[in-house]
């Protein structure tokens, strides 16, 4: 059924999807448990990154370098969106975000277009070496992925946690009113969260590049992976969205060694059985207030 | 006698509207209003879930992908009769909306719209890659000469096939409108409203929402079969993901939960995107930016700002306006 010498890389290539699935969900999670908005724009910021990680890394010779702009530009960027449009839906219903936040997903992608043109490029891996692991090669760069996936967890644990401002976020999960009531600025936690979660996603889209080819619709293909990672976890919920990102990458890539078009349809299935025994998914709560 | 006029009175607008749509053939070029006439049927499900339930779903595409390749599949490998094909069209739409409904109508309105989507692009990657050796992948599936000429509306002839699409858009309309007037309609804005007064009255919240989502799919569906049959071809294009917000859209623009919006967003959006494409190529970016427009200035559509404008006319036209809508305002803080 499957080669055994498949498995080591195919776990490490589960793992380093898994990490990209991660970083994309971790801003979408972020402002769902703060702002209750679904910003599906994250998936624009995502699309940036790549193509600041493309067009840099052409132009200073390092892929690093464009990773970095990536991630200024997607923070920027979010930012923006922020200041300009969320700033003024927040008191409406979720699904209301929804079709905003899609708006600006569909006109951003129509810049880009109108900057890069339709053809997919292709970024150069900055790191070609293999490795061997029980006797299969796995490229370098994959495990450098998982590296910096489980960097930004633990400063975003790190910083949620330990830092007065990431507690306040916290407490903004819980109860938004409370926070506002102990005299913190909650408009600004929001514009925080909002650049923190852009600047994920840039991040997702910049690493990614060099593993898929950017082109325009690379948001939109990842589209159904990242819903399907923020329902399984539950929205909102940053150990939820880790573990059913891991969860996701490894279906997808062990899926498609046993039968390839597996790979797509499996994690739906998962979703859907979850989703039966659990309606709001793994760590989502149940009952929300506003 | 007055049952009569009653019957008319209910029946008159729905006449009206489709009137001035035939009439607009006239005057219109045919694949235009056929477009806006299956588009507006495409609408009239999605404006059904988010205006009367409060489910919005990003995941139209995948009910009108199930239509449109349940006809295909009739009118390609099977049979040859138009007629068929659309009602087996619809029979796939209700099975499928009876199928995942029980599980998708208990979700909460997030993960509803969430799920939809993930089910579109589940189905858009189903009929491209995994059941390529049937849909023929990309290339699609082609059958516009295998569709016989049939007696009294021959489908095939875009004219009268415009016929058959107006009269099933008046009974899909006829059906909407009743829907409605009736208790179920009264009781799917309930649900929206406070579902827990719905439960106190007696009824059953998840089987007023399954209903819902039935009839609005398989209506969706009804759209994707017309769909099929007209252009004699269908792709994976159909349910892609890039698409998912035209639905979404034509109700926005016409106007959530109004009767006659999707006709009205129906014809703003094929009429903008025409327009568009011609002038400026680009349009998914002023789509884009008209979506986040409408729905800052305030999700009325298109027919709601213009009755609010005309009624603020009307009054300033009729003098003592000015105390009215001071009066109005006063009323509304």
């Amino acid at each position: 059924m499957i080669d055994p010498h498949l498995i080591p890389s195919g776990i490490v290539f589960g793992l380093s999807l898994g990490s990209i699935f991660f970083l994309m969900t971790v801003g979408l999670s972020l402002c769902f448990g703060m702002m209750r908005v679904i910003s599906l724009d994250q998936l624009l910021y995502y699309t940036l990154g790549g193509y600041l990680a493309y067009s840099i890394s052409l132009a200073a010779g390092s892929l690093w370098v464009g990773v970095l702009g990536g991630v200024a530009v997607g923070g920027l960027a979010g930012l923006a969106v922020e200041r300009l449009i969320f700033a003024r839906i927040y008191e409406r219903q979720v699904t209301f975000s929804m079709i905003t936040s899609f708006g600006i997903l569909i006109a951003g992608v129509g810049v880009i277009k109108s900057i890069w043109g339709l053809v997919p490029r292709p970024v150069s891996v900055p790191i070609a070496a293999q490795i061997d692991i029980l006797g299969a090669d796995v490229p370098v760069y994959r495990l450098v992925v998982v590296a910096i996936a489980a960097l930004v967890y633990v400063g975003i644990w790190l910083f949620l946690h330990r830092t007065i401002i990431g507690k306040a976020i916290r407490a903004g999960i819980e109860d938004v009113e409370h926070v506002e009531g102990l005299g913190i600025n909650v408009a600004r936690l929001f514009t925080l969260t909002f650049i923190i979660a852009g600047a994920l996603s840039g991040l997702a889209g910049a690493l990614n590049a060099p593993l898929i080819m950017v082109d325009p619709q690379m948001g939109l293909d990842v589209m159904a992976f990242a819903f399907m990672v923020v329902i399984i976890g539950g929205l909102g919920s940053l150990k939820g969205t880790l573990i059913s990102s891991l969860l996701v990458g490894q279906i997808v890539s062990l899926g498609s060694l046993i039968y390839a078009p597996l790979a797509q349809m499996a994690p739906f299935a998962v979703m859907l059985l979850i989703l039966l025994v659990r309606p709001t998914g793994l760590f989502g709560s149940p009952l929300l207030k506003r | 006698m007055t049952r009569i006029i009653d019957a008319l009175t209910w029946w008159w607008g729905l006449l009206l509207v489709f009137g001035v749509l035939a009439l607009g053939c006239i005057l219109l070029p045919l694949p235009f209003v056929i477009e806006i006439v299956i588009f507006s049927i495409y609408a009239i499900g999605c404006n059904f879930l988010l205006g009367r339930v409060g489910f919005i779903s990003f995941g139209q595409p995948a009910y009108l992908a199930v239509g449109a390749y349940a006809t295909a599949f009739y009118l390609f490998y099977a049979g040859t009769n138009p007629y068929v094909g659309v009602l087996i069209g619809i029979a796939a739409g209700l099975a499928a909306s009876l199928a995942i409904g029980p599980l998708f109508v208990r979700l909460r309105s997030d993960y509803f719209a969430l799920v939809n989507l993930a089910l579109a692009v589940i189905i858009y990657y189903l009929m491209q890659k995994v059941l390529a050796g049937v849909t023929h992948g990309d290339n699609g599936l082609w059958f516009l000469t295998q569709i016989d000429s049939t007696p009294v509306l021959d489908l095939t002839r875009p004219s009268q096939f415009l016929v058959f699409a107006l009269l099933v858009a008046f009974a899909v309309w006829a059906l909407y409108k009743y829907l409605d007037d009736s208790i179920f309609g009264a009781c799917c804005l309930a649900a929206k409203v406070n579902e827990d007064k719905l439960r106190f009255l007696g009824y059953s919240n998840f089987r007023i929402r399954l209903a819902a989502f039935v009839i609005a799919n398989t209506t969706t569906a009804l759209a994707g079969a017309l769909y099929a049959v007209y252009l004699g071809f269908v792709s994976p294009e159909i349910a892609s993901p890039s698409r998912a917000a035209d639905p979404i859209v034509v109700t926005i623009l016409g106007g959530v939960g109004t009767l006659y919006g999707p006709i009205v967003g129906a014809i703003a959006y094929t009429g903008m995107k025409d327009l568009i494409s011609k002038l400026v190529g680009n349009w998914e970016l002023l789509i884009g930016a008209l979506v986040v427009f409408i729905m800052l200035a305030g999700e009325t559509g298109i027919l709601g700002t213009a009755e609010g404008l005309a009624k603020r006319a009307l009054r300033l036209v009729r003098g003592g306006g000015r105390s009215e809508i001071k009066t109005m305002r006063g009323s509304k803080v």
